[in-house]
């Protein structure tokens, strides 16, 4: 195979920055979700919202934060507020993204990011939904960053952290949720996926540069649907690349991470 | 078309852990508020004996590794309080110290035993499943946003918020919410009940002898917890004289009637960040993951001792990390004057 000149990071980065659209009111995370939204920022969409959870509206970033509250996130922000203001402006209707990750998924796009095994007798507890669950539940569309591995894409979550489409069309909306929100896309190491419209499943619609559909499929423990027309996303370019090193994360904070 | 009524749909089977009611809270700071000017100074030790108590609901100031009052986390555990209930919305390393130390009883879980970037500290993590197994440590689950708004509603001097998240996730079933049907619009909403705790701390920028507090950077869920907790304990980077709150009253996050203690302590949120004066000691939180990784706990007995237990103050513990030189340090790296 040809030696390529990124790493996972920096390709993962670039496929989910150029999903965002000019204009767009975003909630991002530490992480690659900040690199996606900076270089996104940097390059055909000068003009999106970039809110951090702790408080931090629109804030122009020195450098890359190592959490959704520490001084790098309010730095020259245009108005640095509490958290209740945060979630409110979700549940307003304000915010069209956010970016979240969990430790399991499940074809219908729903997050675990408490427990694996039994609730009461846990084989492992992880941290619980920080703000991952009013984020998927308010903001119009959510995009998934994981790891593209079996045992993150499972049939069945253990629990459900963040809902996605539960267990298919209207269930959201059955259970309460506000209308018209859900999973838009889900970003892997070597796949881009959406939601079908009719089912509410996932499915694969791109595939990263070197994956065969086999490698996606061998790595996703339910039944994938797959796409007519299946695109073969492009690598990062020159620019892409350039941004992200000189202008996003010139000290490689983040995308150092993606080197090993 | 009938006409909406409310009825409740569906209800969650966890528990509350604080049972202060807004009309007890009412009585209570009616008294409380007469205190307003009085001169609050005290050391660190004095107010943790005096405000906190076994068995208390405490709710801490600061979100993720910013504005956490160590200094006060460091005496709870020194000063061996037990059974706490502790609001958990967005906690990591204050939480996690308080956790290992065995103070904890419950707790409303929004986030726990996370360091964000730097992972989960396994030693923590293990514990904490184990106190869950056990039945040791009783969690009721939200997420930080439901927190959040527990909060604020309790801040609002009313007992619950109606909120649109929640349903149709398994943290509902384990949480004290209940889902109903909006009377106005036929919606359905989950309600969340207020937390009115017993005490809570919060670390600030500057505050004067009262009490009048401001903050920098982001306020995540402070607001609502200084207003509603019976026992307020500001410590502060510095004091400085009530006309310079006058100059900037703006910039008052927390005014002196919902303030019990003042206790000025610089550098007292090390090794997180202080936005605007001092940035996160990210060698410190890198040797405690790696003390954490010791599965016999014995690194991790080390850590405490060498920081908490060997020490009798927050001065004696800011010399254990490096002094003067490396809180320049950080300030250097807080305004960017040094690389990380």
């Amino acid at each position: 195979m040809e030696k390529k000149n990124y790493n996972i990071f920096e390709l993962m980065a670039v496929v989910a920055a150029r999903e965002i659209e000019d204009g767009a009111f975003i909630y991002i995370g530490t992480g690659i979700p900040m690199l996606a939204t900076s270089l996104a920022q940097n390059m055909h969409a000068p003009n999106i919202v970039p809110v951090f959870e702790a408080g931090g509206i629109a804030p122009q970033m020195p450098t890359l934060p190592l959490s959704v509250g520490c001084s790098r996130t309010t730095h020259r922000t245009i108005r640095t507020c509490d958290m209740p203001e945060i979630f409110e402006m979700a549940q307003l209707g304000v915010a069209h993204y956010a970016f979240l990750g969990g430790a399991q998924i499940d074809k219908y796009g729903n997050l675990n990011a408490t427990v694996k095994g039994k609730y009461n007798a846990p084989e492992v507890r992880w941290p619980g939904s920080g703000g991952a669950n009013a984020f998927g539940s308010l903001c119009w569309r959510t995009m998934i960053i994981m790891n593209h591995e079996k045992r993150r894409f499972v049939e069945k979550v253990d629990f459900i952290t963040t809902p996605g489409y539960i267990d298919g069309p209207g269930a959201r909306e059955r259970a309460g949720l506000p209308p018209g929100t859900g999973p838009y896309r889900v970003f892997t190491d070597k796949a881009l996926l959406d939601f079908e419209e009719k089912t509410k499943r996932i499915r694969l619609i791109g595939l990263l540069p070197g994956v065969s559909i086999d490698n996606v499929v061998e790595s996703t423990g339910f039944e994938l649907l797959i796409k007519d027309g299946l695109i073969n996303v492009p690598p990062p370019t020159e620019e892409e690349l350039r941004i992200l090193r000189e202008k996003v994360d010139p000290y490689r904070i983040v995308l150092g991470r993606g080197d090993q | 078309m009938a006409k909406p009524r409310i009825e409740i749909l569906e209800e969650g089977s966890g528990q509350i852990f604080s049972t202060i009611t807004p009309n007890e809270f009412r009585e209570h700071m009616r008294e409380k508020v007469r205190n307003a000017w009085q001169d609050k100074r005290m050391d660190i030790k004095t107010a943790i004996e005096q405000f906190v108590h076994d068995g208390d609901y405490l709710t801490m100031g600061g979100v993720s590794f910013v504005r956490l009052s160590m200094a006060a986390v460091h005496e709870i555990i020194r000063q061996k309080k037990r059974n706490l209930n502790l609001a958990a919305g967005t906690r990591t390393y204050d939480f996690n110290l308080l956790l290992d130390a065995g103070c904890v009883k419950n707790i409303d879980c929004g986030y726990i035993t996370g360091m964000e970037v730097f992972g989960i500290p396994y030693v923590t993590r293990k514990r904490a499943e184990m106190m869950i197994t056990s039945g040791e440590m009783g969690i009721s689950e939200y997420d930080n946003a439901s927190m959040a708004w527990r909060h604020k509603a309790a801040a609002m001097g009313i007992p619950f918020l109606p909120i649109r998240n929640m349903m149709g996730a398994d943290a509902f079933k384990h949480s004290a919410a209940k889902k109903i049907r909006c009377p106005f619009t036929g919606e359905v909403l989950v309600l969340v009940p207020a937390i009115y705790a017993d005490v809570c701390i919060i670390h600030v920028h500057r505050c004067d002898i009262y009490g009048n507090s401001q903050i920098e950077g982001a306020l995540n869920e402070d607001l609502g917890k200084s207003k509603s907790a019976k026992k307020l304990i500001i410590t502060t980077e510095k004091i400085i004289d009530t006309e310079e709150i006058r100059l900037s009253p703006d910039r008052t996050l927390i005014p002196c009637f919902y303030v019990d203690a003042v206790v000025e302590i610089p550098y007292g949120a090390h090794p997180n960040n202080m936005p605007g004066m001092y940035y996160v000691d990210i060698d410190h939180m890198n040797e405690y993951m790696k003390a954490s990784r010791d599965p016999s706990g014995k690194a991790f007995e080390q850590y405490y001792e060498k920081y908490i237990f060997g020490v009798d103050n927050f001065d004696e513990y800011l010399e254990t990390i490096g002094g003067k030189k490396r809180i320049e340090y950080l300030e250097d790296l807080e305004h960017l004057r040094v690389r990380e």
